[in-house]
């Protein structure tokens, strides 16, 4: 599926034009939303039946619902196309949901304007004014709202300190390097005091050192502000980082949403257990409840293998008898098992990678001569000169799921791909 | 088409740079770089942006006229030879623009086969077929450019590049476009196709992870100089400067003054204490500032700290599970900057705010001084700092 939105960046907006979200928050502030009394505990951001059609038939985002928690830093993720950014776009405002009603701190702000939504903004390009100073680029949104010039320069100190940009007030944006020119993005928008801050895949195009120092950086600045974070990626590395709650999106719908451990730890769906981190998933029918319910025997083409059931939301007895995925991620891969849980494999690749262990691609093939990868990672570095060899894991890190993917009939391989 | 010979060497040609420069106007890109790719293998040319590992593969290409030094291909100057003479396989980040919209994947692929005089039809579908199935995109072999996500197309770009059965292979950040899944997978591929292909591979990256995944030698490239070359492992593992041990990889700084040497440790005053180190080139005589590097997972946070030959007090900061490991992120008292530790598995050391014991061993801790930042010799301490772990 084409995920075909329109981003805020298109529609002529050049350098230089006034980029609506981040600073155009003009209007009269009494009509924005936001206002302090709403009742504590409302959701910050809550999406209800959100569905997205393009032309009237490429269906982007399917009937989806969420929350999230005041002041939480929420990562949406997704394979290509999932509808993570129309889904972003949609309550930024500059997208028309063909369903659906989202609402800021409780109101209702489908049919609002962006400008009145409260949201600030930030792209991936920063999109700063080219001949502005920093100063200037921070401030220029608190004069469009029409803020007393002596509390508009209090408020810019204040932030540029807050955002260690201080010292360099006076630049203009080609003078930064990439970390400065993110910093005073962000100081932009976190300058008018947004209720909800949107970033779209602001570190895509950086390089390695630099994403992981942004990274920490972001996560202090979520922590200086009283600023709800909603962040859209598709490096789950990321996401596991900086998220208080992860969304997890596929072709249009939620998989899961919870907390990084939540996701990671008891993923809803094979999708999920892939997608976040990696996960060898192997599917068979279950033949059988075993160590007193805690796990199931689960028949599968390479074998009898026995799964913990503590993940399932059914009765262990009730799946007996249907054909249902488990995964093992592949840190708990070992070799030479004692266990229950024995399989062997073709040595497909070692990797050592310096500092992070080492990865073999194994390759297990069943009778019929169908042939499935798996991956095994030691975080010691092994060196490992057999072509076979046995692998095993123990039933209690064996998830069983109920399902492979809210979307049904999905070749995962390939929908985790975004292909 | 090489093959690979049961010694992992191949037929493949070497490639080589001898005393290699170039600038663009004031601005010297490449300074007299040396750098020898044996046949059959992956060379991964890392480093910051703008440090010339671009232009490198590019004057290996013949792309870009060099100032100085010679190119060679098994031994041969390469100076004279034009492009398509050079006979080697590109292929670039940009791989959108290399596609021929009008053609199907399977046209694409044959294309430059079909430039070439003296192939048979027979043997053009036959090496085509080979290559879709070896990339896993047989069926889209009547799909034209527009129709393919954006692994696919870089599949076909491949596939493009390989079809022509190069010995040599350059490839300029290749996957930097593409989601991180598919770029884990496509890793995966280029492993394995290089194990069957045994061409002799140059590849630019600014990602860490394919850097270290994919390279049998790191170059490490820097303001134009070659600061080491080696097997990934050994760059990792024994950094000769100390902009090699901060840009590969992770490491923590500690700053403070050398005061000698207590048999085979080297000793630092810093602001957390005095701390043992090593080093293969310690500073001359006391005094010399000093940079002390340790890696995040050489680290040890609670009980086992305390073991450790440097122990120090610290404040949690910071605790994130990413999966596989937990990472902490600690203020140890006198030091600057806050230091990284990655443990394997979901671990708990405290709340934020607790003090922790962290410690580490003299053999993890390696030293480096005004002299050894780094090969270019331009290179400042800020700089050192700016490059954060």
């Amino acid at each position: 599926m084409s995920e075909r939105t329109r981003r805020a960046t298109d529609g002529g907006s050049q350098p230089g034009d006034v980029p609506d979200a981040t600073v155009d928050q003009g209007g009269e502030p009494d009509a924005t939303v936001g206002p302090d009394d709403v009742p504590d505990g409302t959701p910050a951001l809550e999406v209800r039946n959100l569905t997205k059609i393009y032309d009237g038939e490429v269906l982007a985002v399917d009937a989806i619902d969420f929350q999230i928690a005041d002041g939480d830093f929420c990562v949406l993720i997704g394979p290509s196309g999932c509808g993570k950014s129309t889904t972003l776009h949609s309550i930024v405002g500059n997208l028309a949901p063909t369903e659906g009603r989202i609402y800021i701190h409780g109101q209702d702000v489908t049919d609002t304007p962006t400008y009145r939504r409260n949201i600030g903004l930030v792209f991936q390009d920063f999109q700063l004014f080219p001949h502005l100073t920093v100063a200037a680029n921070v401030r220029y949104g608190l004069d469009r709202m029409g803020v007393p010039s002596e509390t508009a320069e209090a408020d810019v100190a204040d932030i540029l300190s807050l955002m260690r940009l201080s010292d360099i007030a006076d630049r203009l944006p080609e003078e930064l390097s990439a970390g400065q020119q993110q910093r005073v993005a962000l100081a932009r928008s976190l300058v008018l005091e947004p209720k909800v801050l949107l970033l779209d895949e602001p570190l895509g195009d950086l390089d390695y050192k630099l994403q992981k120092r942004l990274e920490r950086e972001l996560l202090r600045i979520h922590q200086e502000f009283d600023t709800t974070f909603v962040y859209v990626t598709h490096d789950q590395t990321q996401a596991m980082r900086l998220a208080d709650q992860i969304i997890v999106m596929n072709e249009g719908q939620i998989e899961q949403s919870g907390s990084a451990e939540a996701v990671y730890n008891r993923p809803a769906t094979a999708f999920v257990a892939t997608f976040v981190g990696d996960s060898n998933i192997l599917t068979g029918t279950v033949a059988d409840v075993v160590d007193g319910g805690e796990s199931v025997a689960v028949e599968t083409p390479l074998g009898r293998f026995v799964a913990s059931a503590a993940n399932l939301y059914s009765e262990p007895a009730s799946v007996v008898g249907e054909t249902l995925p488990f995964a093992v991620r592949p840190q708990f891969l070992g070799l030479d098992p004692t266990g229950p849980n024995a399989l062997d494999c073709a040595v497909s690749d070692v990797i050592s990678q310096p500092g992070r262990g080492t990865q073999v691609v194994l390759t297990a093939t069943d009778e019929q001569g169908v042939a499935t990868e798996l991956q095994l990672h030691s975080p010691e570095r092994l060196s490992l000169e057999r072509d076979a060899v046995t692998v095993g894991w123990d039933p209690a890190d064996a998830i069983m799921l109920e399902r492979t993917s809210v979307v049904p009939g999905i070749d995962l391989e390939r929908d985790l791909l975004g292909e | 088409m090489p093959t690979t010979e049961t010694d992992g060497s191949t037929d493949a040609r070497r490639v080589e740079v001898e005393s290699l420069s170039k600038s663009f106007g004031d601005e010297a890109v490449l300074r007299e770089v040396d750098l020898s790719v044996a046949p059959g293998e992956i060379c991964v040319v890392v480093g910051p942006s703008g440090c010339g590992k671009s232009t490198l593969l590019k004057a290996i290409a013949g792309l870009v006229e060099t100032d100085d030094g010679v190119v060679r291909f098994d031994g041969a100057d390469a100076g004279d030879l034009s492009i398509p003479e050079r006979d080697v396989a590109l292929v670039f980040q940009e791989f959108e623009e290399t596609l021929f919209p009008h053609m199907t994947v399977a046209e694409n692929v044959a294309f430059g086969l079909r430039q070439r005089e003296g192939v048979a039809d027979a043997e053009i579908d036959e090496r085509v077929d080979e290559m879709l199935d070896l990339l896993a995109i047989s069926e889209l072999r009547d799909d034209h450019p527009d129709e393919l996500s954006g692994g696919q197309q870089q599949r076909v770009e491949l596939a493009r590049q390989l079809v022509r059965g190069c010995d040599v292979l350059l490839m300029d950040d290749p996957l930097a476009d593409l989601d991180y899944k598919l770029q884990k997978r496509l890793q995966l591929e280029l492993r394995r196709l290089h194990a069957e292909w045994g061409a002799t591979v140059v590849y630019v990256t600014h990602n860490q992870d394919q850097a270290l995944t994919l390279a049998d030698t790191l170059a490490v490239l820097n303001d134009g100089t070659i600061e080491q070359v080696g097997a990934p492992a050994e760059v990792y593992d024994d950094p000769q400067t100390a902009f090699v041990g901060r840009f590969v990889g992770d490491a923590n700084l500690a700053e403070g003054e050398y005061v000698g040497t207590e048999g085979e440790t080297l000793l630092v005053e810093t602001g957390a204490g005095r701390l043992a180190a090593t080093s293969h080139a310690p500073p001359e005589s006391a005094g010399v500032h000093s940079y002390v590097l340790v890696r995040p997972e050489r680290i040890a946070v609670g009980e086992d700290a305390a073991r450790k030959e440097n122990v120090v007090e610290a404040t949690l900061q910071g605790r994130t599970f990413t999966g596989e490991e937990t990472e902490f992120a600690v203020d140890v008292a006198g030091i600057d900057e806050q230091f990284q530790i990655r443990v394997p598995g979901n671990v708990s050391v405290g709340a934020i705010g607790d003090r922790v014991t962290v410690g580490w061993d003299a053999v993890d801790a390696r030293l480096f001084h005004d002299g050894t930042l780094s090969a270019s010799g331009e290179y400042t301490p800020a700089q050192l700092r700016e490059l954060f772990s």
